[in-house]
């Protein structure tokens, strides 16, 4: 024990010890996420404010008698040029396509009269729009005609026509939504989160070994200071745990930075823009908080075994850090995968896979919906893969051809 | 005391490794059948061109490495058996362990003898001792980096000390150290052979080992081609000096056979 203790405390003086790693390992990222998510959330928040802001430039050919007057009437801003039947559209067209109009809408000749001369059987006018969906002021306009002018115009035509638009409704659905809704408010809140928050933990678990791991092993056994070590009187694998330890802690620590700086930065992406139906708030009992910690504290044991079982056979950083990098994709492939599944049935064996076991494992937490047996095998499955690989970094370090190349 | 019986030791080659020594062979035999006995107040050298076999086996003696062949004992202990038994006796050193360079010399030696076991009075007396002889004292707070490389072999020096080893195995221990900082490393290693302790120390420097060692032994390709005092070694070569010995020996064993 005391080897280990030694071991792991040599590790964290290491990084306490080091502003400039305190820097890049904890405060950097921190920083340059809220930086980042202020930023895009800045330049997100100005082009919605610019695309708000433009009166769009719409054309209108064989506008019906009355048109131009609704239109005021619903305060559309917009600078309406309007058309003649025999106006050639091909300019337009093509300002639209460069992006110097917004949008053209054309009406059938006589709309009028073929709207209030409809009888049974015959053929229904189309008003026809042209838009560039490229085009963020394009799209804007078309939007805004099509789903709330040309609506209420059609609505308004159709009561001209039948007189009282009730006797077209024969029953309505769910005039209140909000008491149509029967569910758990706890899944219902967590369904956001459970839906990014796995692929983020399992993710953002790993920078810390990622970092840190290779430094710790390979770039000691470059520098000559792990030999110092192997010629002391304590057994290998209490090195190999003292580091793993060291490294845990400092993973979490690493993790924990990460996931404070994203709950703080992210709202500051949507600073100043509804977010529709994003549930992204949810409240932990205390068992799905301690479940959600051990489900953590073994991914990161994890995490710190396989990193620190590549480090130990590459000769150089450069080259641990090449073989360190498809394993990080292999991760965020895992986190991906969990993140589209939803909360569909998965067979009890597939918790034990590592990373995808803890990555469904975290999502069925936040949702209330983690059965035992899943929480144990994800457990098991993980702790016993990460021993294997303990038991074969400390095979690693009493290995004269992996220590010394000899 | 250190006994080497019959140590062989032989290195299995990558592809990448028989390239680059131009060779078929994907075994190297680094060290054959050499018996080297070390007791309590003596230096022992061990004489050798690059790639003799030297550091090897010093490497088996500070049971870094496993002998292929043969075995080693040190105060007793087998150092395969019982290597964390040796290591708690010995003090070894090589130029390719180095002390974190981002640390102290105070933290590494205090690093070193918590791993040894020491309570905190024993390192910090040890500690006094050690810094004081090497005159560490000045620069004991300075990171590693920041210290000269005479200011760190003392302080590498100084830390494979900390816990007061019975038996010192250095490998080159005054390479490319100036004159001065050459000097008190030599007059501490005859310091520990007055207290009794067992020495062996390799060296290129063949002054240094006329002066410092009791007795020497000269390894040619892995071979040790010659042992003993420096008399016996000067009259059996009929060499003027060791380094004249060293040549005529070199000049005998190193063949294209043995090779």
């Amino acid at each position: 024990m005391n080897g280990i203790r030694t071991v792991a405390g040599k590790e964290l003086a290491r990084v306490f010890g080091d502003k400039k790693l305190i820097f890049s390992l904890f405060i950097m990222p921190a920083v340059l996420m809220f930086v980042l998510y202020s930023l895009i959330g800045k330049a997100m928040g100005g082009m919605m404010d610019d695309i708000e802001k433009h009166v769009p430039s719409v054309y209108v050919q064989n506008a019906p008698e009355g048109f131009d007057e609704f239109t005021k009437s619903l305060e559309v801003d917009s600078e309406t040029t309007y058309l003649k039947s025999t106006d050639s559209l091909d300019d337009i067209k093509a300002n639209i396509k460069s992006g110097d109009a917004d949008l053209l809408i054309v009406f059938p000749e006589n709309f009028l009269e073929t709207v209030n001369g409809y009888s049974n059987g015959m053929e229904i006018p189309e008003v026809k729009t042209y838009y560039n969906p490229a085009e963020d002021y394009s799209s804007e306009a078309r939007s805004t005609y099509a789903n709330t002018l040309l609506t209420a115009y059609q609505q308004s035509l159709l009561a001209d026509r039948v007189g009282d638009l009730n006797s077209l409704t024969v029953f309505q659905v769910d005039l209140d939504e909000s008491t149509s809704i029967i569910t758990d408010e706890g899944k219902a809140s967590g369904k956001m989160l459970s839906m990014m928050l796995p692929y983020l933990i399992v993710m953002l678990l790993f920078t810390g070994p990622m970092s840190l791991g290779v430094d710790a092993i390979t770039g000691e056994k470059e520098r000559g200071t792990m030999a110092s070590m192997l010629v002391a009187p304590v057994k290998r694998s209490q090195i190999v745990v003292g580091k793993i330890i060291a490294l845990s802690l400092l993973s979490c620590l690493s993790a924990i930075v990460y996931a404070v700086s994203i709950i703080i930065s992210v709202p500051r992406m949507f600073n100043g823009m509804e977010v529709d139906g994003l549930a992204t708030s949810a409240s932990f009992s205390i068992l799905q908080m301690v479940q959600l910690l051990l489900i953590m504290l073994s991914l990161v044991y994890f995490y710190v075994a396989i990193v620190t079982l590549i480090a130990v056979f590459a000769k150089t950083a450069k080259e641990a850090g090449t073989y360190v990098s498809p394993v990080y994709i292999v991760v965020i492939v895992a986190g991906v995968l969990t993140m589209f599944s939803g909360n569909s049935e998965m067979q009890l064996p597939l918790f034990a896979i590592p990373v995808y076991g803890s990555a469904a494992a975290i999502q069925r937490v936040i949702t209330g919906e983690l059965t035992a047996a899943q929480f144990g095998t994800s457990i098991l499955g993980i702790v016993v893969v990460s021993t294997i690989l303990t038991a074969l970094i400390t095979k690693a370090f009493n290995s004269e051809k992996v220590m010394f190349n000899a | 005391m250190i006994q080497v019986n019959n140590l062989t030791k032989v290195y299995k080659l990558s592809k990448k490794q028989m390239a680059e020594q131009k060779t078929k062979k994907n075994m190297k035999k680094a060290v054959d059948n050499v018996d080297i006995k070390a007791v309590p107040g003596e230096i022992y050298g061990l004489l050798g061109p690059n790639g003799a076999g030297k550091t090897t086996t010093l490497r088996c003696i500070a049971t870094l490495l496993k002998p292929t062949e043969g075995d080693i004992s040190v105060c007793g202990l087998d150092t395969v058996t019982q290597s964390e038994g040796v290591r708690n006796k010995i003090a070894f050193l090589t130029n390719e362990i180095k002390l974190d360079p981002q640390f102290s010399p105070t933290y590494m030696f205090r690093f070193f003898g918590r791993l040894h076991g020491l309570t905190e009075a024993q390192i910090n007396e040890r500690m006094k001792v050690l810094f004081e002889q090497f005159g560490i004292t000045d620069f004991k707070d300075k990171k590693i980096d920041e210290l000269s490389t005479g200011m760190k072999q003392k302080a590498a020096i100084a830390v494979s000390l900390v816990h007061d080893p019975e038996v010192v195995i250095f490998d080159e221990p005054t390479n490319g150290l100036d004159i001065v900082t050459a000097r008190t490393v030599t007059d501490y290693l005859k310091e520990l052979r007055a207290q009794g302790k067992v020495v062996i120390v390799s060296t290129h420097i063949m002054t240094e080992a006329e002066k410092l060692c009791d007795r020497i032994g000269i390894i040619i390709n892995g071979q040790k081609v010659m042992e003993g005092t420096l008399s016996q070694i000067l009259t059996e070569t009929q060499g003027e000096d060791l380094e004249d010995a060293f040549f005529r020996l070199y000049e005998k064993y190193n063949t294209e056979e043995v090779r």
